[in-house]
């Protein structure tokens, strides 16, 4: 079993209830492909550094998954079709960093502003 | 005369960055900041690190200046490449 870190770019416009439903979609696609999430974060709405299909910000979901290459090669097949990602990512990684969130900082401190 | 302009521009480009890795006392700093004991971990999510280590445009910048060893810019420049590809950077 190979450890992976798996991070999605969704459309601005979607509603949080379409995040829940499309997080929800993406955990049963990995635990069908005998994998599993391990942990999920969500980043939340962030500013893009540039424009990608006319979206100036996206929702970040993120994903730490333990499975095998089929898992992961049946997860980017999904993730091609779907209309509302814009972006993903998946890195293999040695361990796990489970402690630190780097993201987090950031919403409490656009909090207090 | 003309190279010689146009090598200096090269470096002024970049010297406000520089200021930031180097003090103007000590020019050259040989000591790599991102190995060794207590070194910060790179990653493509930590952008504050990462931040620091592209120019104002949004290039990486060379190790000459930021002195990071061969095995770290390396490491630190496909960092880089990833956060981009998400928008991060």
């Amino acid at each position: 079993m190979n450890y992976y870190e798996h991070t999605l770019v969704a459309r601005q416009d979607t509603s949080p209830s379409q995040i829940k439903q499309m997080e929800d979609k993406y955990k049963k696609i990995i635990e069908n492909n005998d994998g599993s999430v391990i942990k999920y974060e969500s980043w939340g709405l962030m500013n893009l550094s540039y424009l990608i299909k006319k979206n100036k910000k996206g929702n970040y979901l993120h994903f730490k998954i333990e499975g095998n290459g089929n898992t992961i090669k049946e997860l980017e097949k999904n993730e091609k079709i779907d209309k509302n990602l814009l972006r993903y990512l998946t890195v293999k990684v040695k361990k796990f960093d489970l402690d630190t969130n780097y993201f987090k900082k950031t919403e409490e401190s656009t909090k207090n502003k | 005369m003309k190279k010689r302009n146009l090598k200096k521009k090269n470096t002024q480009n970049n010297f406000s960055k520089l200021s930031v890795f180097q003090n103007q006392k000590y020019k050259f700093k040989k000591k790599c900041p991102l190995s060794g004991k207590g070194a910060p971990i790179i990653d493509y999510k930590n952008i504050k690190l990462l931040k620091k280590y592209i120019s104002e445009n949004g290039k990486i910048l060379p190790s000459r200046i930021t002195s990071v060893s061969q095995k770290r810019q390396r490491d630190l420049s496909i960092f880089i490449k990833r956060a981009r590809n998400l928008a991060l950077i």
